[in-house]
């Protein structure tokens, strides 16, 4: 399988109503796999997948069209509080969470999927798994 | 130890090695502190006391205080307890302080409010009744749903599982036959210097069980080897580190403590199954467990420790560390641990329900009947739950008599669209308490009893109970 990479995409409320990512992917020929979206005529938020290789080529075309994409931070792991005891790795349906040798907790942030799963966080003794909010600009909107 | 014996054989190793650490670091329940608040003037004689909003019990005179570990916080129950209380008092935070009192000739003060810090108590002595335990169970659960247990999150048809304790590091799987555990072993406690002050309650040495009541100065503790935790929908609790010093004064300690992670066995338990002896459905060792994965019933299941590994082989390091450098002397036990005691399940004066003590023959239908066939069918047996079975007489499905009316009033007309595919469902060995909660959780009124092959057997509705509760 070829190595993916998250990129997050902001559609505001003056160009939600474009087929964006049709365009880009027609454009420049790249697969994009939407991983989780949220969108209403107010703007709306797609969490999607592609090639590494073809990263800035993307996020260039998404930008140029008045797309905000950002590289997104799914969740957060407060090291302080964190102990290492591992009970989320059999929560993570994804394997991004994994024992190193020296059984230090180690989470691969290109493997999460965040919101839409989180599934780990209220598994977490230590309470130091955080998800990240990602449809923060959407809740907003839909006051 | 383990390599040395591999590669060179026991009677090397009982020459070249004086001493192996061992170290855990997992969740103990069955911890505490006792304090000593020092006197207030006007004094007070403590009846009932509060440290961050989380009760703590008051079992002698007049300002001396237990934290148990596993009290909830009134304001923040589930997330903090009393073994945060503990944490952050070993930390140096500052603790806010309430206690009420009748009144006394001498005590005559009836309520009291202060903060406090480690430094202004008289004594903080962790004082735990049952802790390490040699070896623990591998829990999953059968259940159709997500469980929240004390040994974690586990999810629904065996797709995870949990373990604690940390193997072949584990103190008194390293001296199975406690040689050299007694009263007054020192061991390495919390990031500081404690003693085992006995056995711990439920020790069950014969089934290798056993378990530790110690005690430790918590003014000498680090946060690195203790710290409060949260286990969701189930409470809060204390992770301990406990690490022991375990001298090779024979070489059968030498073998012993050659022990390996493949050597030690537990059961794999159905946690989805809320009674004493809960099913057991395999075994692994302890290889297996740390390795990520475990085989259910021929499938791969994600397997998470509960206890950090990685601490664990932190406190025997430094426990090393210390022996090497002469901060830690071993002592021999005044009195060894017991060898032959036996745990007890409890005497029950009441008897208890059971689902198959109540359960009746449902009223079921199959899933190509017109609408209005089962709508007779509710009128004339005066049911309000007909369930779904296929020739066989498995489970397919629940309607209701709210399910119908809707499904009239919308004009639907084939059964089929109307059924309720996801139906939580009992076994006739449930007690009626773990029924009637899963009833509650789910907001619903009635419960198919099926059996291991989903086979319908029966059915128990809230009205079967509530009758039971009035009789």
């Amino acid at each position: 399988m070829k190595n993916l990479v998250r990129i997050l995409l902001r559609f505001s409320e003056e160009i939600v109503d474009q087929p964006i990512t049709a365009q880009v992917i027609l454009e420049h020929g790249i697969p994009i796999s939407i991983v989780a979206a949220h969108v209403d005529s107010h703007g709306g938020e797609i969490l999607a997948e592609v090639p590494e290789a073809h990263v800035e080529k993307v996020v260039n075309a998404f930008r140029e069209k008045g797309v905000t994409v950002t590289v997104p931070k799914l969740i957060e792991v407060d090291s302080e509080k964190c102990f290492e005891c591992g009970a989320c790795l059999s929560l993570c349906p994804v394997s991004a969470i994994a024992f190193k040798e020296d059984f230090s907790v180690v989470f691969d942030e290109k493997k999460c999927i965040g919101s839409p799963c989180g599934l780990c966080v209220d598994a977490c003794p230590a309470r130091a798994i955080r998800l990240v909010e990602q449809h923060s600009s959407v809740s907003h909107f839909s006051r | 130890m383990k390599k040395l014996v591999e590669s060179s054989g026991i009677e090397i190793a009982y020459k070249e090695v004086d001493v192996v650490t061992t170290g855990t670091f997992g969740a103990m329940c069955s911890s505490g502190a006792i304090i000593n608040l020092g006197h207030s003037d006007p004094p007070i004689r403590i009846q009932k006391a509060w440290i961050n909003d989380v009760e703590v019990c008051h079992p002698g005179a007049a300002v001396d205080l237990y934290i148990g570990a596993t009290i909830m916080s009134e304001t923040r129950p589930f997330e903090y307890g009393g073994g945060h209380v503990i944490e952050d008092l070993i930390n140096g935070k500052e603790v806010d302080v309430r206690a009420t009192s009748y009144g006394t000739d001498c005590y005559p003060r009836t309520k009291l409010s202060t903060t406090l810090t480690k430094d202004d108590l008289n004594q903080f002595y962790l004082l735990n009744f049952r802790n390490c335990y040699q070896r623990y169970d591998c829990a999953t659960n059968s259940r159709d749903e997500t469980i929240y247990t004390y040994m974690g999150k586990l999810l629904p048809r065996f797709r995870n599982a949990t373990f604690s304790g940390s193997g072949a590091f584990n103190p008194l799987m390293n001296d199975p036959d406690y040689e050299t555990i007694g009263v007054g072993t020192r061991i390495f406690l919390g990031g500081g210097q404690g003693y085992v002050i006995g056995e711990g309650t439920q020790h069950d040495p014969r089934n290798r069980f056993g378990t530790l009541m110690v005690r430790g100065d918590c003014k000498k503790m680090s946060p690195d080897f203790i710290r409060g935790a949260s286990f969701t929908k189930y409470g809060t609790t204390l992770y301990v580190g406990i690490g022991m010093p375990i001298p090779i004064l024979n070489e059968g300690l030498a073998k012993k403590t050659a022990i390996l992670d493949e050597e030690i066995l537990t059961d794999i338990v159905d946690y989805g199954i809320p009674r004493r002896e809960r099913p057991k459905i395999g075994k692994v060792n302890y290889k297996e467990l740390k390795s990520g994965a475990i085989t259910i019933n021929d499938k791969k299941v994600k397997v998470s420790p509960l206890s950090s590994l990685k601490t664990a082989r932190r406190i025997a390091e430094t426990l090393k560390s210390w022996i090497e450098n002469s901060s830690f002397y071993l002592s021999a036990p005044a009195e060894r641990l017991p060898t032959d005691t036996v745990c007890k399940p409890m005497k029950q004066t009441e008897e208890i329900a059971f689902v198959n003590s109540l359960m009746h023959t449902a009223v079921t239908c199959k899933e190509d009947e017109e609408i209005e066939a089962v709508a007779e069918r509710i009128i004339n047996r005066s049911v309000n739950h007909i369930v779904v079975a296929d020739d066989q007489g498995k489970l397919r499905g629940i309607v209701t008599s709210w399910d119908i009316t809707n499904a009239v009033a919308e004009g639907k007309r084939k059964l089929t669209n109307i059924i309720v595919r996801k139906v939580v469902t009992t076994k006739p060995d449930e007690s009626l308490e773990a029924a009637s909660r899963k009833m509650a959780q789910h907001q619903i009124s009635a419960l198919p009893v099926i059996d291991q092959d989903r086979k319908v057997l029966g059915i128990i509705t809230s009205e079967d109970i509530s009758k039971l509760l009035r009789r």
